[in-house]
């Protein structure tokens, strides 16, 4: 891990310079201030019709500058290290603080050094033609699963970003944090008929992600199912049970309950979990966590980006809200520590309270147990386009694959076609939970205002009641 | 309107120059977009300022041609030297990937000649300079209306969210072929949010939003005010049986149902097999009634431009008329790879043209209003939002979650909840009924109140 002065010669600034920004920020009467250094470098490169044809790199660099007067937020940025930029920025970020009584004390976090994904090769020392061999390998492998496959097109990227955060409580946190992806999808033709499926995989790692073993768990993953695909029909809709699979129909999770626990819209009162702290909102046993601790995560942080140190939260402990998730202002509004998950998109964005990976943790049913007790539902494996109306908890998602359940067993494919709930209601209606907890390492992006990596998980799920449309 | 030289003569100078140090180190064609915008914002919170925030970036966009190959690269480190390296560097990568012939800077001829200016649409209100942050303010606090919210609601209120946001954008893009094009826009945007409780404690949001390249047109106090209406509206919702209904959507959120349409006459998607429109050009596949044009160089208006990314000038042109397909979105590389002849990449500003089924409207009947589409309709749902959903872009199914109300004998009766629409797009559009003609000028999308039959909601 590198010292404070491999990020001090990045960004030109000084220890000293950090406080007179910051003291700078604070002239206006603002109780709490904070700085956010930025060096950011994307590589991309695009495989399509047999060509690696398209790459390239990206540079995004800046300061973003905060100002906290209460619960009030004054922001700007530059885009220049030079002082007198930096100065303008932290004046413009100082007005918040004009005129206004209100006063909020914000505390120093426990520092706790962590190094959640250690890197063997940096992104940044290898060259583009070093990954050529591996999309062409990727297409190669996926062509060579099944006949039916008309197209490919496989896309890896990389990023890593230098970051340097300073606070006028004189916390000075760094770190550098890498990321690598890689998704393909593979058209596939069956008489007049098309379908697609699309595999990715994405990491805080360095290039070692990129190899023979990845190519062979996209290639799995994106000709799984396509039979049944073909087959797939739209059922009839109703109210019905509602088998979630183990992985990536945790996104269900996220998007319907995990929004409704951060605690922005719970101190503005948006929420349809405000005020229920301590309350039980689905049946014991059930366990829901954000977690930023898992070892190369696409969702963690060694720091979320006020510097404070990622943690593992519980939400639901035992079917009781016990925690929403905190940045640094709504931990100081509720009195409660942060719970790191401050985050931002890049500095041009100021952090606010942000998901990290999503899951809940397993129960103690068995899979095959779950699906065999249900007598008339839908088994669903792959949801998307997921939305979520925070204050009333109603939600709408897209099955972009499953099945029928008929008589405990899993018969006819599905596909396109919604479910939709409410948040509190679904959770209060889980009536198993399966013991195969599976975290999903796809490319999930969460757009909250702003776009920050996340992951999700769920084990095998039974609700009891969700509405499904269908024909 | 005179257009404030956001970007400088230097940096102009320095775009030049990244064309020039590109093609002398071996780029056989360059395009470069220098990118400057300023934003300012100010945000209420039940009444009271919650966040100010301020940003200025300039960024500089590359795309290379070399050897018959490509990339593209960007940057916001604008220092010549540093862009020299970094253009030296993005010339090594480019000559490391696969060739593709097709990658090419378009025909000349088919470049925008008319809009070196910059204003020439006008979209830059130099209203934007004599701004200032208390003036923000003082737009932002007109738009609240906490003080009398609870009283007007007659509901518990939660909470209040205004913010004002002004922002200024200059664009600067040059090819290596000569081009130069420079595009300047100003936007005000007023955004209001609200949450009220009912006696149950069950809370409900609406929103509500304006936009504009001119400061002068937005209405500031009639946003909270449209917010309220929108979330009291909703309170005391009931499930409707699932059947076959006729449909009204509100203009406002119209969109969601043309986009996939657009969306399936990209070549791109086409040539992926990604469309559902493959082979429709020139077919009828549509209702009659359904005609899209792209009037892209409608002067102030949001969305209008008078050269696409590529810096390809843009026109007024009918893409769906009368159901029938006119045109795909060709960009240089796709009309290589697909032998499509080269448009426009995407549409700039749709606009879907008023109908009324079985009645051939005159020019003073083309006043359509949602009053006269419930009416026109009898019974149905008007649908006011989607929520989630999908449309298959290979077949054009879709599943949308909807919002909204039932109507009968044309008048709204109660709000709906927990519904789904399901279909195929081409079927739904072949089943128009009527479009009017009350679409927002907020919107760079034209779409206005529609109007289905035989749609499929299930509850």
């Amino acid at each position: 891990m590198n010292g404070f002065n491999y990020y001090s010669d990045i960004f030109k600034i000084t220890e000293e310079r950090l406080k007179i920004l910051s003291d700078t920020a604070l002239e206006r009467g603002g109780d709490y201030a904070d700085l956010y250094f930025e060096n950011t470098t994307y590589f991309n490169l695009l495989l399509k019709d047999g060509v690696v044809s398209s790459g390239g790199f990206h540079t995004d660099f800046g300061v973003g500058i905060r100002v906290l007067k209460g619960e009030k937020t004054g922001y700007a940025y530059s885009e220049s290290t030079e002082m007198a930029e930096l100065l303008d920025a932290a004046k413009a970020a100082a007005v918040i603080a004009t005129g206004i009584n209100d006063r909020r004390v914000y505390g120093k976090v426990i520092d706790r050094k962590q190094d959640i994904y250690p890197v063997k090769e940096d992104w940044r020392s290898i060259s583009a033609d070093k990954f050529l061999p591996f999309l062409k390998e990727l297409e190669k492998e996926i062509f060579s699963r099944d006949s039916r496959i008309i197209k490919v097109i496989a896309r890896m990227s990389d990023s890593v970003s230098d970051v340097l955060m300073y606070n006028s409580l004189g916390e000075i946190t760094y770190e550098t944090r890498p990321m690598g992806s890689v998704s393909v999808t593979a058209v596939f033709q069956q008489g007049d008929k098309t379908e697609n499926r699309t595999a990715s995989r994405s990491y805080r790692t360095g290039a070692e992600l990129i190899g023979k073993e990845l190519v062979k768990e996209l290639a799995d993953e994106a000709v799984k199912g396509i039979d049944a695909r073909f087959e797939a029909r739209r059922p009839k809709g109703g109210t019905m049970n509602v088998v979630m699979g183990a992985g990536a129909s945790g996104i269900l999770l996220h998007e319907a309950m995990g929004h409704a626990f951060e605690a922005d819209f719970n101190r503005k009162g948006q929420s349809i979990f405000s005020d229920r702290i301590g309350q039980r909102i689905c049946p014991e046993g059930i366990n829901i966590v954000d977690d930023g601790t898992l070892r190369w995560n696409r969702g963690s942080g060694n720091y979320d980006d006020e510097g404070v140190p990622g943690e593992k939260t519980y939400m639901v402990e035992d079917g009781i809200l016990c925690s929403y998730l905190h940045d640094r202002i709504s931990a100081s509004w509720y009195g409660v520590k942060p719970t790191g998950n401050g985050r931002r998109e890049n500095f041009r964005y100021h952090p606010i309270p942000r998901m990290r990976a999503t899951y809940m943790e397993s129960g103690n049913a068995d899979p095959e147990g779950i699906v065999a007790s249900v007598r008339n539902g839908i088994y669903v494996d792959e949801f998307s386009n997921g939305q979520v109306k925070i204050g009333e908890g109603d939600f709408t998602f897209f099955v972009k694959s499953g099945y029928l359940i008929e008589n405990g067993r899993l018969t006819a494919p599905i596909k396109d076609i919604n479910v939709i709930g409410n948040g509190p209601q679904a959770l209060a209606d889980i009536v198993a939970v399966g013991n195969d907890l599976k975290i999903d390492n796809g490319t999930w992006t969460c757009g909250k205002e702003q776009s920050v990596p996340v992951s999700c998980g769920i084990p095998t799920v039974l609700i009891s009641r969700l509405t499904v449309g269908g024909e | 309107m005179e257009v404030n030289d956001m970007i400088t003569g230097e940096e102009r100078r320095l775009a030049k120059h990244c064309i020039e140090y590109a093609v002398a180190n071996g780029a056989d064609g360059i395009r470069v977009s220098l990118n400057k915008s300023v934003m300012d914002s100010c945000s209420m919170l039940n009444g009271d300022l919650d966040k100010v925030s301020h940003s200025a970036d300039r960024s500089v966009f590359i795309y290379l041609y070399v050897d018959g190959r490509y990339g593209t690269f960007s940057t916001n480190r604008l220092e010549e030297k540093e862009l020299e390296e970094f253009i030296g560097q993005a010339i090594v990568m480019v000559r490391m990937l696969g060739e593709d012939r097709d990658r090419r800077l378009p025909s000349p001829e088919r470049m925008a000649k008319d809009a070196r200016g910059g204003n020439e649409l006008g979209l830059y209100d130099s209203y934007y300079e004599d701004s200032d942050s208390s003036s923000r303010l003082e737009r932002a606090e007109r738009m609240s209306i906490f003080d009398s919210l609870e009283k007007k609601a007659g509901y518990k209120v939660i909470s209040e969210e205004c913010e004002y946001a002004e922002s200024a954008d200059d664009t600067f893009l040059i090819d290596s072929q000569g081009f130069e094009g420079r595009h300047t826009e100003t936007s005000f945007n007023c955004f209001s949010e609200i949450t009220v409780q009912d006696e149950e404690g069950n809370r409900y949001s609406g929103y509500w939003w304006e936009a504009s390249p001119h400061h002068d047109v937005l209405k500031l106090e009639e946003c909270s005010h449209t917010a309220l209406e929108r979330a009291v509206s909703q309170i005391g919702p009931r499930t409707r049986r699932s059947g076959r209904y006729r449909m009204v959507v509100d203009g406002s959120v119209a969109s969601r149902l043309v986009s996939p349409l657009i969306n399936a006459l990209n070549a791109s998607a086409i040539q992926q097999k990604m469309s559902f429109l493959e082979g429709s050009m020139g077919k009828k596949v549509f209702s009659e009634g359904l005609t899209i044009m792209d009037m892209a160089r409608t002067p102030g208006r949001s969305g209008s431009r008078m050269y696409d990314s590529e810096g390809v000038a843009t026109k007024d042109a009918p893409i769906i008329e009368g159901g029938i397909v006119k045109q795909y979105f060709v960009s240089t590389y796709m009309s290589g790879k697909t032998g499509l002849e080269a448009t426009v990449e995407d549409i700039s500003r749709p606009c879907l043209m008023p109908y009324v089924k079985e009645k051939k409207l005159t020019d003073t009947e083309k006043n359509v209003s949602l009053k006269d589409i419930l009416r026109h309709c009898g019974n149905g749902i008007y649908v006011t939002g989607f929520n989630g959903g999908n449309c298959n872009p290979v077949t054009g199914d879709f599943s949308f979650g909807i919002e909204g109300f039932a109507f009968s004998k044309g008048k709204i009766t109660h709000p709906v909840r927990e519904m789904l629409i399901t279909g195929n797009m081409t079927e739904l559009w072949n089943n128009m009924t009527a479009a009017g003609n009350d679409t927002r000028q907020s919107s760079r999308w034209q779409i206005p109140t529609l109007a289905f039959e035989d749609v499929s909601f299930s509850a």
